[in-house]
């Protein structure tokens, strides 16, 4: 049993730097960072003291801390796109809050900001492997049909990659789709995706910011091999209501913020529809009756946020964070009536609280659940087909800053899953027909975790730490320990050196075998037979500063192993299917890169350029005749180029550009003609050889957006012109085979391989207003 | 190509947005060298003569030639003795039925009964395989109910065995066995043993209309080679699907070698 291991390391841990807890010879100096006017917790925003050279970036919440000792000091804050301002504080027995409030650099929407985190603090934070991004830099570039998409962006960041064209999916380093742990404040969001992963959940008038974990895992984090999406939702404007929305070209959105009580607590919501469906009933009216007119299917999705905190007193603060969002897409006549809906449940409940400056804690308690319902109706004959999880969860995670710089940080969770797997019904009224399948499943995961941040001396930074992970389901329980470490050197102000190892458990698999992101898939507990995931990643990079600090560029190396990787049998059943784990079946992984990083954030030209060299293969027993295969989405060569453009203070223009080595792809190498007991004329039957071993073309596109600020009588607005595929390359999307027949007489000519592309250059035009 | 409609429909809300472009295009994909292997299709029918097809795979891009093995030698063995099939192509002009092997005699099966086959060239390929004779499962009801458009759907009911394990193939013909099947499918009774089971339609029917319902049942092997069929059939040309292996009930080669056990009704559709 290794839990009195851990026990026992845990201990040794805290014994080793309690006694620095109350020997103080530094003194505390804490705040939050916040911008006024909308009260946004400033993510990743630098408070530095010029007489020291040293600093702090703000956490996820907009709270730093700094260890000075007595003196008397500037402190200065600054957030680009806002005013930089300085306090004067005296440091004299005693440890300090100091909040500050940043005015906006402009009057406009604010949106200016490129990349919220300072490049030298990136620069010398021992984590490694991780991009942030900031909802303000996202709603400034081109995006499809004009909906701004975080994950989108995300995927233009190196080691990134889409699921496929327009696609909102996130594979990581290799990783799948289902890797990948998604929280919306603090909460697990199963399935991120609206039309079948065309788009996000997050709307972006409702976040605040994604932070996107590739490696070097910090130990808080753990359930998923691959990455840490960390979203973060806005705070709503502690002073005053306010009123945030756009049109677009297939969807609207409003926000609303303001106090609840003044300078004590705040709300937001937030709501986005697609319309289409509304012009589409139009048409089906219009065309009734028609012959040969089939009514066109009702999609819509909607998806609602709201947050609201409440300051129980200096020490204590309670912030509420809820989602609901659902697809809908249904296809009623007389006769007939389909359905099929689908959609996540998302819920936290957050309590920071403060023993003193340097030891805070924050508890959560989440729940989430993501489910899936088919039905159809056929006169007397009704069929519903339902999947979901359904999760319960609890954690608590403790910051403690010592002295001798070290920053502890510890805590615990636990998780209660429920799975309800293919649970269908089949009835008639008249009782003809009856029968039911479907299946079951509660589960408990539970981890807890420590990791000391310690900065030695100026030059070596290292974070280490360690999480104990164990799941129960169905009487088995599987426990493991997780290392996490990682590490800076800096070899001088402007270079540093950094090095990474992550082992991560995946205890719950996705139960998909079309290879993106889909709403039928369900999840799936380990048990008895379907053992755990399991990942071990390390990376090594090196990150220079030039240009004055406008400059920052990094390059970095890894290879992740991975363990009792999951697929399933050729024509597996996976809707209906009492007995699904006879379907799975188990192999490995590797994938292995190089990711080179250039970003410029300062000046009036901003932006990135990325490239990744990379591979990616799985390996199973009972597929591909045992050899190992590439994914989908190895893809050798990866670059994209984002540019940012300050035209004027009323105008910007964006532009995106992105290749890729074209997708590895099954297709057919040989055929049969297949008879059948009817024999009315033979069929052809694609033969497939091995996996994934063709390439679709090579992959790239430009978009471009230009920004035009309105100066309306109330508020600020502005209009957001994009065009998504400006040059209109046809991208595979797939290929297939056809039989190329004869018109007169349908003789089969000959074959002929054809490329499906999904978009051409698409124009759109998004109103966003404030007041 | 079923899939891609049905992607298509899925997708339409958006996809109505750029219905007047054109995003297909014709694109040159050179596949490797393709070993050929021997495709078999034969079936057992009570009161029939022996017949068999034999053929062989070929490069997708082969010109579409009905690719014959002259020098193909097939034997069927019941209760011990063996029947050569002699090569001897034909095809019925009426339903577009062909045969490369065959042979006048008929066999005396009973359910139980083991039949094997063997195939062999003389490039050294060597198939095998093995079918056990099942019986029939009676059809026990063909119902239909008329909405106020004066279309019907049909009913189709049996009793399943609680006993066995049970697979099954479902075709509805209309007018004659010499047309395409109206509707195909299989299923097991995984989730039906033992009951009473009924096979419904859309109000696909009107008054007057002849169907000609049949329910095989069928071996696993069978149930497993048609749906492998079906997946490969459907892989090509749905972005969202996996290869599929086609699942042979031979060895050795690609194909089905099964016995066809079916009962059959046919019914005029009337008020």
């Amino acid at each position: 049993m290794r839990l009195p291991a851990f026990a026992v390391y845990l201990f040794c841990l805290l014994s080793l730097i309690t006694a620095d807890v109350f020997a103080q010879s530094t003194y505390t100096i804490s705040g939050y960072v916040r911008g006024t006017g909308n009260e946004d917790a400033l993510i990743g925003a630098t408070v530095s003291v010029p007489e020291l050279r040293t600093g702090a970036v703000t956490d996820g919440r907009g709270f730093y801390t700094l260890q000075l000792p007595e003196g008397s000091y500037t402190l200065q804050a600054t957030y680009i796109g806002y005013e930089a301002t300085t306090r004067s504080i005296e440091v004299s027995g005693q440890n300090l809050t100091v909040n500050f409030a940043l005015l906006p650099a402009n009057s406009q929407l604010g949106e200016v900001v490129i990349e919220a985190n300072s490049l030298q603090q990136k620069l010398n934070a021992s984590q490694m492997s991780v991009e942030t991004l900031t909802t303000r830099e996202a709603k400034l570039l081109p995006a499809l049909f004009g909906e701004v998409d975080l994950i989108k962006v995300l995927q233009l960041k190196p080691g990134v990659q889409s699921g496929g064209e327009g696609a909102s999916g996130l594979y990581v380093r290799g990783g799948g789709p289902d890797q990948n742990l998604v929280l919306l404040d603090d909460a697990v969001v199963y399935n991120a995706s609206h039309l079948f992963g065309f788009f996000s959940v997050f709307n972006p008038d409702a976040v605040e910011s994604v932070e996107l974990y590739k490696g070097g895992f910090p130990a808080q984090f753990g359930g998923r091999l691959s990455s840490v999406l960390d979203v973060k939702m806005r705070e709503g404007n502690k002073e005053r209501i306010g009123v945030t929305g756009g049109l677009g070209l297939i969807a609207s959105r409003l926000t609303v913020d303001g106090p609840i009580v003044k300078d004590k607590s705040s709300f937001i919501l937030s709501g986005r529809r697609t319309y289409v469906d509304v012009f589409t009933r139009q048409i089906n009216r219009l065309q009734e009756g028609k012959e040969d007119f089939n009514p066109i299917p009702d999609y819509y999705f909607y998806d609602l946020n709201g947050k609201a905190n409440y300051k129980l007193g200096e020490k204590d603060e309670l912030f509420i964070s809820g989602y609901y969002g659902r697809d809908f897409f249904g296809f009623n006549d007389a006769d007939f009536e389909f359905g099929f809906d689908w959609g996540n449940k998302v819920g936290s409940l957050r309590w920071q609280h403060k023993f003193n400056p340097r030891f805070r804690v924050n508890t959560t308690l989440s729940g989430s659940s993501y489910q899936y319902n088919v039905s159809n109706k056929i006169d007397v004959f009704s069929f519903n087909l339902t999947s979901d999880i359904r999760d319960l969860a609890l954690k608590t995670d403790f910051s403690l800053i010592l002295d001798k710089g070290h920053t502890l940080q510890f805590g615990a969770m636990a998780t209660k899953h429920d799975f309800t797997i293919g649970r269908l019904n089949f009835d008639s009224d008249d009782d003809r027909q009856s029968f039911s399948a479907g299946n079951d499943y509660e589960a408990t995961e539970a981890a807890a975790y420590v990791a000391d941040d310690f900065q030695v001396n100026s030059q070596f930074s290292l974070n280490y730490g360690v999480r104990l992970s164990a799941f129960n389901s169905g009487g088995k329980t599987y426990s493991a320990l997780e290392p996490r470490a990682s590490a800076r050197y800096s070899l001088s102000e402007r270079t540093s050196l950094k090095a990474s190892y992550a082992s991560m458990m995946q205890y719950i698999h996705l139960v998909a075998n079309s290879g993106a992101s889909l709403p039928t898939d369900i999840w799936y507990p380990s048990n008895d037979y379907v053992k755990p995931q399991r990942s071990q990643q390390v990376a090594a990079g090196i990150s220079h500063l030039f240009g004055g600090g406008r400059y920052m560029i990094t390059n970095e190396l890894y290879y992740k192993w991975m363990h009792r990787q999951i697929d399933f049998r050729d024509g597996a059943n996976l809707f209906v299917n009492d007995n699904l784990e006879d379907e799975f079946l188990f192999g490995k992984g590797e994938s292995y890169g190089n990711e080179v990083y250039l970003e410029k954030i300062k000046g009036r030209t901003t932006g990135w350029v990325g490239y990744t060299l990379s591979w990616s293969y799985r390996q199973f027993d009972d597929i591909n005749g045992g050899r190992r295969f590439p994914t989908r989405h190895d893809r050798r060569h990866d670059v994209s180029v984002v540019v940012l453009h300050e035209l004027s203070k009323r105008i910007h223009l964006t532009g995106a550009f992105v290749y890729g080595t074209g997708n590895a792809y099954s297709l057919p190498v040989a055929r049969f003609a297949f008879q059948d007991v009817q024999g009315k004329g033979a069929t052809v039957v694609p033969v497939y050889s091995d996996r994934n071993s063709f390439r679709l073309a090579a992959f790239h596109r430009l978009d471009l957006g230009l920004v035009l600020k309105l100066n309306p009588k109330r508020g600020e607005a502005d209009l957001t012109f994009s065009a998504y595929n400006a040059y209109n390359r046809r991208n595979p999307y797939f290929v297939y085979f056809e039989q190329v027949k004869d018109e007169d007489d349908n003789e089969t000519l000959g074959f002929r391989a054809k490329q499906v592309s999904l978009f051409p250059v698409i124009p759109s035009v998004t109103y966003n207003f404030k007041f | 190509m079923k899939t891609r409609p049905t992607i298509y429909t899925l997708l339409l809300p958006l996809l109505l947005l750029l219905a007047s472009c054109d995003m297909e295009q014709e694109v040159e994909v050179k596949l490797p060298p393709h070993e050929s292997q021997l495709v078999v299709e034969c079936y057992l029918e009570p009161g029939k003569t022996l017949r068999a097809v034999v053929l062989e795979s070929v490069s997708y891009f082969n010109d579409p030639e009905l690719p014959l093995v002259p020098d193909a030698e097939v034997f069927i063995t019941h209760k011990g003795r063996t029947i050569k099939l002699p090569f001897s192509p034909v095809q019925n002009k009426q339903t577009g039925k062909y045969y490369t092997h065959r042979i006048s005699e008929k066999l005396d099966l009973q359910p139980g009964d083991v039949v094997t086959l063997e195939v062999k060239d003389k490039k050294g390929r060597h198939v095998t395989g093995t079918t056990t004779i099942l019986g029939q499962v009676p059809i026990e009801a063909v119902e239909w109910k008329f909405n106020e458009k004066n279309k019907a759907y049909l009913l189709t009911s049996y009793q399943d065995d609680p006993d066995a394990v049970n697979f099954y193939r479902y075709m509805v013909h209309r007018d004659s066995l010499s047309n395409s099947s109206q509707r195909d499918f299989i299923s097991s009774d995984q989730l039906t043993n033992g009951q009473r089971v009924s096979y419904g339609s859309g109000y696909d029917y009107e008054q007057g209309d002849t169907l000609v319902v049949s329910l095989f049942h069928i071996e696993q092997q069978y149930y497993d080679f048609l749906g492998s069929i079906s997946d490969a059939r459907n892989a090509n040309g749905n972005p969202f699907a996996q290869p599929s292996r086609i699942v042979s009930s031979v060895k050795g080669g690609i194909g089905i070698f099964t016995n066809l056990s079916y009962n059959r009704k046919t019914v005029v559709i009337e008020k």
